[in-house]
């Protein structure tokens, strides 16, 4: 009898633990659930188009400060506002871009920055 | 995600318990006293495990594609197989047998104390372990990124693979896809983790198991749950192996125990059905750690050779002994089975004569030369090494030559020990620290009975007062040393955010890019998680290019490929551009924080993807 005890204990040990542990996995692998990070990057990174996608995780609606810059010449300077867990893709229309050796992008939400970019020469 | 859980739930007893169970059921019947319950409990995991990995390696062999409804049908197949078997043998004119010679002597018949000394201990090896894995839950590990490729690989193809190397090994890999292709359950998921920390669990089951039967004390198989499950729950080879994905060492620890047991039995017995079984699981074993194996061929081989040389003079009638149990019916079927199953169906990819030569001889590298006294310390644990000696040296008191278990728990140690301290005295050539984490298999065992005969030698003292006063001080050393990995738990900072960064990043990268030309290489050393990369592309093994840890490119011994390291070390030399023009890489993916922002001073490059922890740069055309 107390073998039987043991091992129901254990199965239901196991099973309880493995239920836990398969539910912090399930809601930590999202990208938003208590996460507070943003990302940006081009949709095309192999041309040489500038479209650019912001997604926030931070949790919580933010509005992200954007400015492209063609060479040290700023040349668009916007603000864009994203629910949390969204993205939003922005094609920015400069003149004559692949003229200038790099086009910037700066992102920045509060004190944090995401830089890319696009070097031409 | 409740009914995915439930699949998952549901698909575990179907994989690793319904198999064993119906095969057991086969060989013993229902009412065979030979196995206790407790027995039949513990051994259906190992026993299914080994199965279904047949099984699998059979429908391979047929060229049948492996998924979810074929696994269906074999495993049901299998057990109804079993069962017939059963009903033929034991239920139509079949005699059962009642008992097998050491039966009635129960070690697992455990009373009102011990049961609740065991779930105890039980509740708290599940909850320290599981306190641990739920900060590392999130796939990351660099060992289970590999492993889980490879697992996607038969997913994906409904084929084994063919790995080309001899790093992995066949039965490191099933079970996952097994569960996988029945109950969906990604790899990318808890799935290959809890897999491990059942297996971990039952691994603590399996040892306790052969403690008691070897002791034949439920005293002892008690202590051994706590010894093995308590102490040092965290440390390699325990929970930080079943986080970290080191398959083959959890599977290996759940079943060299396991083979010990059945030889155990086999020989103290004299009993063939036993070493039927001992064959069986050895031959499980072989495919599915060869570490594992190689340590328990030298476990076997010590043992042997101990007994014979403590029974010489009765040496022939020994082996003729010996001889008689396994040149019977059914020890003699498995072994046809198993060099068979070699030769025709699947042979390991590290079985070569080469890779036998490697593994033994005089150490050829450092790390080989064996551990130091501090290192075997660590590896075994300071309580455990202390309890194993007690255990050493109260066996030795009451020592008695014919009889197995003193062979079987001595020998084993010591010849770990050497493995571990002096390697080349018995032409050992494998990693000595490897070989050190087995070191708490027979410490353990050692300990359980050192622990176990020390609390009865002090109950059984005159001075009440002083034996109770050296009881608490040992037990207030085992708990507070044997507990210290534990406490760190609770201080731990689970790194989900840059895990799910990193896999951000590899999603992006495998939409983005045509891997028919698009070279990408990735950081190991500063990017949390990042073997998971290959899962987002499954293309070659290989694909991405990884940097290593800087001390992997620097070997005496020959010289190594130093070009993944450079093009992130030092992208703008000459040396590094020669290396992007020879690999074809345009594309790097680096720690934001880190390298990532020193390429930005790189003309060569653009960024085109920047997050709080990952950036990534594409080299210009």
């Amino acid at each position: 009898m107390s073998s039987k005890i043991i091992i129901i204990a254990a199965i239901t040990l196991l099973t309880v633990s493995f239920s836990i542990l398969f539910v912090i996995e399930t809601k930590n692998h999202n990208y938003d659930y208590g996460k507070t990070w943003s990302v940006v990057y081009f949709e095309n990174p192999s041309d040489n188009s500038l479209d650019f996608t912001i997604e926030n995780h931070l949790g919580e609606k933010a509005e992200y400060k954007y400015e492209v810059l063609a060479g040290d010449k700023k040349v668009i300077d916007k603000k864009v506002e994203i629910e949390a867990g969204a993205k939003q893709k922005i094609s920015p229309v400069i003149e004559s871009a692949v003229d200038d050796e790099r086009i910037t992008i700066n992102v920045r939400f509060k004190d944090t920055g995401y830089k890319i970019y696009k070097n031409y020469k | 995600m409740f009914f995915d859980l439930l699949r998952l739930i549901l698909t575990f007893p179907f994989v690793f318990i319904l198999p064993g169970f119906f095969l057991l059921l086969a060989i013993f019947g229902g009412k065979d006293g030979r196995l206790s319950f407790f027995e039949k409990a513990i051994l259906t995991v190992p026993i299914s495990i080994i199965s279904v990995d047949f099984l699998v390696l059979g429908l391979n062999r047929l060229h049948i594609l492996i998924n979810g409804p074929v696994l269906l049908g074999t495993t049901t197949a299998f057990c109804l197989l079993g069962y017939i078997a059963f009903q033929l043998r034991f239920k139509k004119g079949g005699k059962q047998k009642s008992d097998g010679g050491e039966a009635f002597q129960d070690p697992f018949n455990f009373s009102y104390w011990q049961t609740i000394f065991i779930l105890i201990s039980l509740f708290l090896a599940i909850f320290i372990r599981a306190t641990y894995l739920s900060d590392t839950i999130v796939p990351s590990a660099t060992d289970m990124g590999h492993h889980m490729f490879w697992v996607q690989k038969i997913i994906d193809t409904g084929n084994l693979p063919n790995y080309g190397m001899p790093d992995f090994i066949i039965g490191e890999h099933i079970p996952f896809a097994v569960v996988n292709l029945l109950s969906s359950a990604s790899v990318m998921g808890a799935m290959p983790i809890l897999i491990l920390f059942f297996v971990n669990i039952v691994g603590i089951f399996t040892l306790a198991m052969l403690a008691g039967r070897i002791f034949k004390s439920s005293k002892v198989t008690a202590t051994a749950i706590f010894v093995v499950g308590v102490l040092y729950a965290i440390n390699a080879p325990q929970g930080k192996y079943v986080s970290g994905g080191v398959v083959g060492n959890v599977f290996g620890n759940m079943l060299i125990p396991v083979a010990l047991y059945f030889l155990y039995r086999a020989l103290s017995e004299k009993d063939s059905v036993f070493a039927g079984l001992f064959i069986f699981s050895l031959t499980g074993l072989l495919y599915a750690h060869h570490l594992s194996a190689f340590i328990l061929l030298y476990s076997i081989a010590a043992i042997v050779v101990a007994y014979l040389a403590l029974n010489l003079d009765r040496i022939f009638k020994v082996i003729g002994d010996w001889i008689k149990i396994f040149l019977k019916p059914f020890p003699l079927l498995f072994l046809i089975f198993s060099i068979l199953f070699f030769i025709f169906v699947y042979t390991p990819s590290y079985f070569n004569p080469s890779a036998v030569a490697q593994a033994t001889g005089e150490p050829t590298k450092i790390t080989r030369t064996g551990l130091d006294f501090n290192q075997l310390e660590m590896n075994a644990g300071s309580a455990r090494l202390i309890l194993g000696a007690l255990g050493f040296v109260l066996l030795l008191t009451a020592f008695k030559r014919k009889e197995y278990k003193y062979s079987f728990a001595l020998a084993w140690v010591v010849v770990l020990f050497l493995m571990s301290w002096k390697p080349g005295w018995i032409y050992v050539n494998v990693p000595s620290n490897r070989i050190g984490n087995y070191l708490f298999l027979p410490f353990s065992l050692l300990a359980s009975f050192g622990l176990a005969e020390f609390l009865h030698f002090f109950r059984k003292s005159a001075t009440f007062f002083f034996s109770t006063v050296l009881l608490f001080i040992l037990l207030f050393f085992v708990i507070t040393d044997g507990l210290a990995d534990s406490a760190e738990v609770f201080k731990m900072r689970p790194q989900f955010q840059e895990a799910v960064q990193a896999f951000h990043s590899a999603q992006y990268l495998a939409e983005k890019l045509d891997t028919s030309r698009d070279i990408l290489l990735k950081d190991h050393v500063n990017i949390y998680g990042d073997s998971w990369y290959k899962l987002f592309f499954m293309q070659d093994y290989k694909y991405p290019l990884s940097r290593g840890m800087l001390s992997r490119y620097v070997d005496p011994t020959k010289p190594r490929e130093t070009c993944t390291r450079d093009m992130i070390t030092i992208p703008e030399t000459e040396t590094a551009k020669k290396c992007f023009l020879e690999t074809g890489v345009n594309y790097v993916a680096l720690n934001a924080q880190l390298e990532g922002n020193s390429f930005e001073k790189y003309p060569d490059f653009s960024k085109i993807y920047s997050s709080n922890y990952i950036a990534i740069f594409k080299r210009n055309n």
